[in-house]
C-alpha cells in the first residue's frame, strides 16, 4: 500500500475577498520529491504557509503523518517533523553559522553539546563546515540558502518544504543544492519543492502539481507536465523561465 | 582560564572595596546605587537584550518588590526574606498577566503595553490606602539575623550578591537552549517559529526571570532606603534609566549593563553634586560670583537627565552596539 505522508484536502485560503488558494487537493507519498510550480502569485508560498501553520487555511484539511495539523502553530508543526525554508532567506543575522544551525538542533535535544554536534554534522552535509564561526548575516546569498537547508535538517524532519531554495543561485550552486536534496531523500526524508527553475524541477521531481491563480491546474510526472497544453499556455508559454 | 581570572579579579575587588574605602557612607551609598543599576540593567537585558523585547516598564516589577516587602513588614513584621519572596510572587503575577496578553502581538506592542502596565501599577499604588498613597511607606526598623541593618555594608553585599546571581543566570542562559531560542526570537520571529520555538512561551519565560530578579532588587532597595513612594520606586524615569544603562554599555552582552552602570552612575552623581560646576570654579576658570558661575551652580546639578539624553543620542549615532561594541572584534 502506498503511504501518504501528507494529504492536502480541498484547502482554500482567502484574504478578505482575495482568494489566494482555492480548493487545492493533492497527496505526497513518503520519500517522494514533490514539485509545486506555477507563475508568480499562483499561491505556492501561501499554500506552504497554510501547511506549516503560519496562516490557518480558510477551509479544507491538512493531514500530516495521519494527524490533522490545520490548527497547529508553526512550532508544533515543526515538532511533528515538518520543516520549511524561506523564499526570502531568514538567517539569524547576529548569530554565527554554527549557532543558527544549533537553534534548529535544539528542537530534538536540550543539551548544548549535542546541539553543537548535530549542527556540525549538518553543516558538513551542506558544505559549510569552513564557515562555522562567521556571522550568518555576512554570508553571500548562495551560502545563506545552504545555511537555511542545514538549519532545517538539524530539526531532523520527516518532510522538508523548500521554498525556492535555488532562487537567485547560479547553475553550479543550483546543482550543488540539488545534489544535497537527492542525498537527503536517500536518507529517508520527503521533500516538497517550490521552484521557478523548470530545469531544476523536471530533473529532480517525481511528481509535480501546477498551481495557477490559486487553483490546481495539473498534476503528473515531469514528462506529463511539460507536455500538458494547459500548463504550457499558463506557465511555460514564455520560455523556460516564466 | 583568562576569563576565570578576570572574573575572580573583579569579584575580589568588589568584595574588598568596602574594607578599602572604609565606612564612608557617602561612597558606599554611591557603590550601592551602582551595583543596583548594574543588576537592574542586567535583569532587563535578559528580556530586552537577548529576547529583543524592550520593556519600558520595569519600574513596575521593582516597585512590586519594594512595596510588597515594606507593606508586609509594617503590617505583619514577617522575615524580610519571606517578604522578598512574596514580592517575587507579586511581580511574577504582573509579568504573567502582561506577557500572556501582549506577547500574542508582534513588534512594538510589548514596549507600549509595558509602559501602560507600569502606569496602571503606579496609579493604583498612588490611590490605594494600604499602599500609603502619595505619602508612601516608612519603615522604622528591620531585623534580619544579627545584621546591623543601620549600616550600609550589608546592603552593599546584598546588591553585589544579586548582581552576581543575575550575571550568572545570564551567562548560563546565553549558552543554553533557552538563551539561543531568545536570540533566535530577537533575530527573526518567523524563522524561530518555523524551527520549533514556541514564541510566546519563551518570551514569557524571559519576562518572568527578568521581572523576578528586578523585584528582588526592589525589595532590597526598600529595606535599604526604608522609605518608598511611587516617585522613588515606580517612576517611568527609573524604567528609562535601566534601559539607557544597558544601551550605553551594550545591549545583549553579558557585561554591557555593568559597564553602562560604571559609566552612568558616577556621572549622574558628579552632576547631582555639582562636581563639574565646582571644579570649574575651584580651578579659577569661572568666578563663583559671576553670572556664569551662578548659572552653573544653580543649574548644572539638575542637568543630569539632559546629559543622559545627550550621551544616549551620541551612543546611538556613534556606538550603536554600546561601549562594549568598541572592544568586540568583527567576525
Amino acid at each position: 500500500m502506498i503511504q501518504h505522508l501528507l494529504h492536502i484536502s480541498h484547502v482554500s485560503k482567502h484574504f478578505g475577498g482575495n482568494v489566494a488558494v482555492s480548493d487545492v487537493s493533492f497527496s505526497v507519498e513518503e520519500k517522494q520529491i514533490f514539485g509545486l510550480i506555477g507563475p508568480n502569485g499562483a499561491g505556492k508560498t501561501t499554500l506552504f504557509n497554510c501547511i506549516t501553520g503560519f496562516f490557518p487555511a480558510t477551509s479544507g484539511d491538512v493531514i500530516f503523518d495521519n494527524k490533522k495539523i490545520n490548527t497547529l502553530r508553526p512550532d508544533q508543526v515543526c515538532k511533528l517533523g515538518m520543516a520549511r525554508t524561506w523564499q526570502r532567506v531568514k538567517p539569524l543575522g547576529s548569530l554565527t553559522v554554527l549557532e543558527n544551525v544549533m537553534v534548529g538542533a535544539f528542537s530534538v535535544t536540550s543539551s548544548t553539546r549535542e546541539a553543537e554536534a548535530i549542527a556540525q554534522e549538518q553543516l558538513k552535509v551542506v558544505g559549510l563546515s569552513d564557515y562555522t564561526t562567521k556571522s550568518a548575516g555576512s554570508l553571500p546569498i548562495g551560502l545563506k540558502k545552504k545555511l537555511e537547508l542545514a538549519r532545517v535538517l538539524a530539526t531532523r524532519p520527516k518532510m522538508l518544504l523548500l521554498d525556492e531554495i535555488c532562487g537567485g543561485l547560479n547553475h553550479t550552486e543550483t546543482d550543488t543544492i540539488l545534489d544535497i536534496i537527492r542525498s537527503i531523500r536517500k536518507k529517508g526524508a520527503t521533500i516538497i519543492f517550490i521552484e521557478h527553475d523548470m530545469k531544476a524541477v523536471t530533473s529532480i521531481c517525481d511528481q509535480i502539481v501546477v498551481l495557477n491563480s490559486g487553483e490546481k491546474l495539473a498534476e503528473g510526472t515531469p514528462a506529463e507536465i511539460t507536455n500538458n497544453p494547459d500548463v504550457i499556455a499558463a506557465y511555460l508559454g514564455g520560455g523556460h523561465h516564466a | 582560564m583568562k576569563q576565570i581570572a578576570f572574573i575572580a579579579a573583579i569579584a575580589a575587588i568588589a568584595i574588598s572595596l568596602p574594607l578599602v574605602i572604609g565606612e564612608s557612607p557617602y561612597f558606599i551609598g554611591i557603590l550601592i546605587s551602582l551595583l543596583m543599576m548594574a543588576a537592574l540593567s542586567s535583569a532587563w537585558n535578559i528580556l530586552g537584550g537577548y529576547a529583543g523585547q524592550y520593556s519600558f516598564g520595569h519600574a513596575a516589577y521593582f516597585g512590586a518588590g519594594a512595596y510588597t516587602t515594606l507593606i508586609l513588614l509594617t503590617l505583619y513584621n514577617l522575615n524580610p526574606l519571606l517578604c522578598m519572596a512574596m514580592g517575587v510572587v507579586v511581580a511574577s503575577i504582573i509579568a504573567l498577566i502582561t506577557g500572556s496578553i501582549v506577547f500574542r502581538l508582534r513588534g512594538h506592542y510589548f514596549g507600549l503595553a509595558s509602559i501602560a502596565v507600569a502606569e496602571v501599577v503606579r496609579l493604583s499604588v498612588l490611590n490605594f490606602e494600604f499602599t500609603g498613597g502619595a505619602q508612601g511607606i516608612l519603615l522604622s526598623d528591620v531585623v534580619l539575623w544579627d545584621l546591623d541593618l543601620n549600616s550600609k555594608i550589608p546592603f552593599y553585599y546584598g546588591m553585589l550578591l544579586v548582581l552576581a546571581v543575575t550575571l550568572a543566570i545570564t551567562a548560563y542562559l546565553r549558552k543554553s537552549k533557552t538563551g539561543y531560542y531568545l536570540q533566535a526570537i530577537r533575530e527573526d520571529q518567523d524563522a524561530a517559529s518555523s524551527l520549533g520555538i514556541n514564541i510566546s512561551f519563551y518570551k514569557n519565560k524571559a519576562l518572568l526571570i527578568s521581572a523576578a530578579l528586578t523585584s528582588v532588587l526592589g525589595s532590597l532597595y526598600g529595606l535599604y532606603i526604608r522609605f518608598i513612594d511611587t516617585s522613588a520606586v515606580l517612576d517611568l524615569r527609573l524604567s528609562i534609566e535601566i534601559i539607557l544603562t544597558a544601551i550605553i554599555g551594550g545591549v545583549g552582552t553579558l557585561w554591557g549593563p555593568v559597564v553602562g552602570a560604571l559609566l552612568l552612575v558616577p556621572l549622574a552623581e558628579m552632576l547631582r553634586s555639582n562636581f563639574f560646576g565646582d571644579m570649574l570654579i575651584n580651578a579659577g576658570l569661572v568666578s563663583e560670583t559671576s553670572g556664569v558661575g551662578m548659572f552653573l551652580k544653580d543649574n548644572l546639578a539638575h542637568a543630569h537627565v539632559l546629559v543622559y539624553g545627550i550621551i544616549t543620542v551620541l551612543c546611538i549615532l556613534y556606538l550603536p552596539k554600546g561601549v562594549l561594541g568598541l572592544f568586540r572584534r568583527k567576525k
